[in-house]
């Protein structure tokens, strides 16, 4: 269990992280959500060690994060760094190698992960000739070659073509399925919602949303009553609170007070109602609502 | 230390397989064999051709005889410069216009000596006692000191730079954030100055061979001075500790910059420090026995240089050579921690130029 704890930093005069803390279960993934420049990168930074933060722990199990546990950490970096005029093949082992994997082990994972990404034509290519979405599956391929026991993946949906899309959500499955905590920042966030078993909101350095996706769905959504009657005439719901909006071709009521019993007998009376129920706001929408 | 070890494999295996390696290795390596040649050329050589016709005279030193069956065709090649000069019976000779003066005075003694034995009398040749130092192979050990000076100057500045640029290819492209989560910054750039090093060796010994090599082929190694070996291990100890220095510096002063279009301005205090190393230790190779050349073969790292080329140019007391060698290693050591330090501190700074007050405190 990774726990991130009240993490705080500052720049000069400027507060990057203002008491930043969640917790990722073994198999669970987490999509991290913010604005630009909100502190999601600072975060995973210093969940790195690249970063240190100016007061907050970040624990494995319990434990202080040490230096030991973070080489068996899997990162992707914001800023994508490979060696240009090194080749795929050779590169991805070098990094296994590093990580502290036996020259075998690099090797077969590295054909595993070559294999599994799509690279088999282009690994003895240097990765200056790649194109991007190429050059990011090899970035990927770095992060995963030494099985990591954690993955912290800044943005790594960034600039990829829904085919890579779908392979990197396969893998990043896989990893949680095998155990493995999973945090990545995205700014797709269908994709988050979609891939996501929790969430975290950030904002100017402070976690405004964080749970469960379907329970930060319920909860944000909760007070919206979401009425569509077919047939009914206009103006039927004069006199209830809330107000009429057209969604497609049909009238749906939205309201946020009032009694939903109310609500309910006077819509039956305007016709057949066709869905009456809490509206469950998209992450999208969540997400407008904690940053405003 | 496994870390360590990778890091500085990959830097030899990459580099290697670069053509411009190759190329710097071979042009170095000719350039080398090409001064060797040098004396030869230029100097020509010390051997007179002389033509016999008739009674073959005794051999002598510096004459190279060829037989004539007549003194028709022996004066023809004189004529035609072939010859320097015919000897006919060993008690006439022929020249082209005036005999050149030391032939004549070796031919002339030559003839004197053999008149001198056929009567019958022996005589006893001068002993020649040398007073003071040996002054044979000076000229040949100043020549040998120069090409140290331009050897280690041009492996040392070029072995540094790169390691520099491979600091800032590492940070500018961001890959040392992902690096610096499996390896410790030591070990990154130990592994670098390691592998970097050891190619630069490579190119030393390389250098060296070719040299000794050429010197065989032309016999010039007759004229080598004792002590030879002596003087190539020194070399090659002293490059080690004056790269482990400068490629330090030049790890610490690359870290703080993020594109190679710095590097150049960031280098600067280090490039300076090594032009005037390099002009010292020239200085020395031209006045080896000067008091500047005595004084800076202990400091460091201007000893990186001139120890060297003071004990190729003259007989350098052991003692002296240990005191400069201790004093190198703890600079080494200290300058080592230093980069250490500030390259730890800088490397993850990306952007803006670093400042080196910031990191060092």
């Amino acid at each position: 269990m990774l726990e991130i704890d009240g993490l705080r930093k500052r720049y000069g005069d400027k507060t990057a992280l203002d008491g930043v803390g969640f917790t990722v279960r073994p198999g669970e993934m987490f999509g991290f959500v913010g604005a630009n420049g909100a502190g999601k990168t600072t975060t995973m930074r210093i969940v790195m060690g690249v970063l240190d933060a100016d007061s907050g722990e970040v624990r494995l199990d319990g434990r202080p994060v040490t230096y030991d546990d973070r080489r068996t950490f899997g990162y992707m970096p914001e800023e994508r760094g490979l060696y240009q005029k090194m080749k795929v093949a050779e590169q991805i082992e070098y990094f296994g190698r590093l990580h502290g994997l036996a020259p075998a082990a690099a090797r077969s994972a590295t054909a595993a992960l070559i294999e599994r990404l799509g690279l088999v034509e282009r690994r003895d290519d240097a990765v200056e000739a790649l194109s991007l979405g190429n050059q990011q599956r090899v970035q990927l391929a770095v992060a995963l070659v030494h099985q990591p026991a954690v993955l912290i993946l800044d943005e790594p949906f960034s600039g990829l073509d829904p085919l890579a899309v779908d392979a990197l959500a396969e893998v990043l499955k896989d990893r949680a399925a095998a155990g493995v905590p999973v945090i990545f920042s995205s700014h797709q966030l269908d994709l988050v919602e979609q891939l996501c078993d929790s969430v975290g909101i950030i904002s100017a350095g402070r976690m405004v949303a964080y749970g469960p996706v379907g329970e930060l769905r319920e909860r944000e959504g909760r007070g919206v009553l979401r009425v569509v009657v077919g047939d009914a005439a206009p103006g039927w719901a004069d006199g209830l609170p809330g107000e009429l909006t057209r969604e497609g071709d049909r009238d749906v009521l939205l309201c946020e007070e009032g009694d939903d019993q109310d609500i309910l007998r006077t819509a039956i009376g305007a016709g057949r109602v066709e869905h009456f129920g809490r509206r469950q706001p998209t992450l999208a929408e969540i997400f407008r609502e904690a940053v405003a | 230390m496994n870390g360590l070890w990778l890091v500085a494999q990959r830097e030899i295996r990459t580099r290697v397989r670069t053509k411009s390696y190759l190329i710097s290795l071979a042009v170095s390596a000719v350039l080398v064999a090409a001064l060797a040649f040098l004396p030869k050329v230029l100097g020509g050589d010390d051997t007179y051709d002389v033509g016999v016709v008739g009674d073959a005279p005794p051999p002598a030193a510096q004459l190279a005889y060829s037989w004539w069956p007549d003194e028709a065709a022996a004066r023809k090649a004189v004529v035609d410069g072939d010859l320097d000069a015919v000897l006919v019976n060993g008690d006439k000779v022929l020249a082209n216009g005036e005999l050149d003066q030391r032939l004549g005075l070796i031919l002339e003694s030559a003839h004197r000596d053999a008149q001198i034995k056929a009567s019958g009398l022996t005589i006893t040749p001068l002993t020649v006692e040398s007073v003071g130092a040996d002054a044979r192979y000076q000229g040949v050990r100043t020549g040998i000191a120069t090409l140290i000076v331009m050897v280690l100057f041009f492996l040392l500045i070029y072995s540094s730079m790169f390691v520099a640029m491979g600091v800032v290819e590492e940070k500018g492209s961001r890959i040392v954030e992902i690096l610096l989560t499996s390896v410790r910054p030591w070990q990154l750039l130990g592994g670098k100055i390691v592998g970097l090093g050891a190619l630069g060796l490579v190119n030393l010994v390389v250098v060296i061979a070719a040299g000794l090599a050429a010197s065989f082929a032309t016999g010039f190694t007759a004229d080598l001075p004792p002590g030879m070996g002596g003087i190539v291990v020194s070399a090659v100890v002293w490059f080690v500790l004056g790269y482990a220095f400068f490629s330090a510096l030049a790890a610490a002063f690359g870290s703080l910059v993020s594109r190679q279009e710095e590097l150049n301005t960031v280098l600067t205090p280090m490039t300076m420090l090594m032009m005037f190393t390099y002009l010292t230790a020239y200085f020395a190779a031209v006045e080896p026995t000067g008091t500047v050349a005595r004084v800076l073969s202990f400091v460091p790292p201007f000893s990186s240089m001139v120890m060297p080329v003071r004990t190729a140019a003259v007989d350098v007391p052991l003692g002296e050579i240990l005191i400069a060698g201790a004093l190198m290693v703890v600079a080494v050591v200290a300058v080592l921690l230093g980069a250490a330090r500030v390259y730890q501190r800088a490397v993850l700074r990306t952007g803006a130029r670093v400042k080196l007050g910031e990191v060092v405190r």
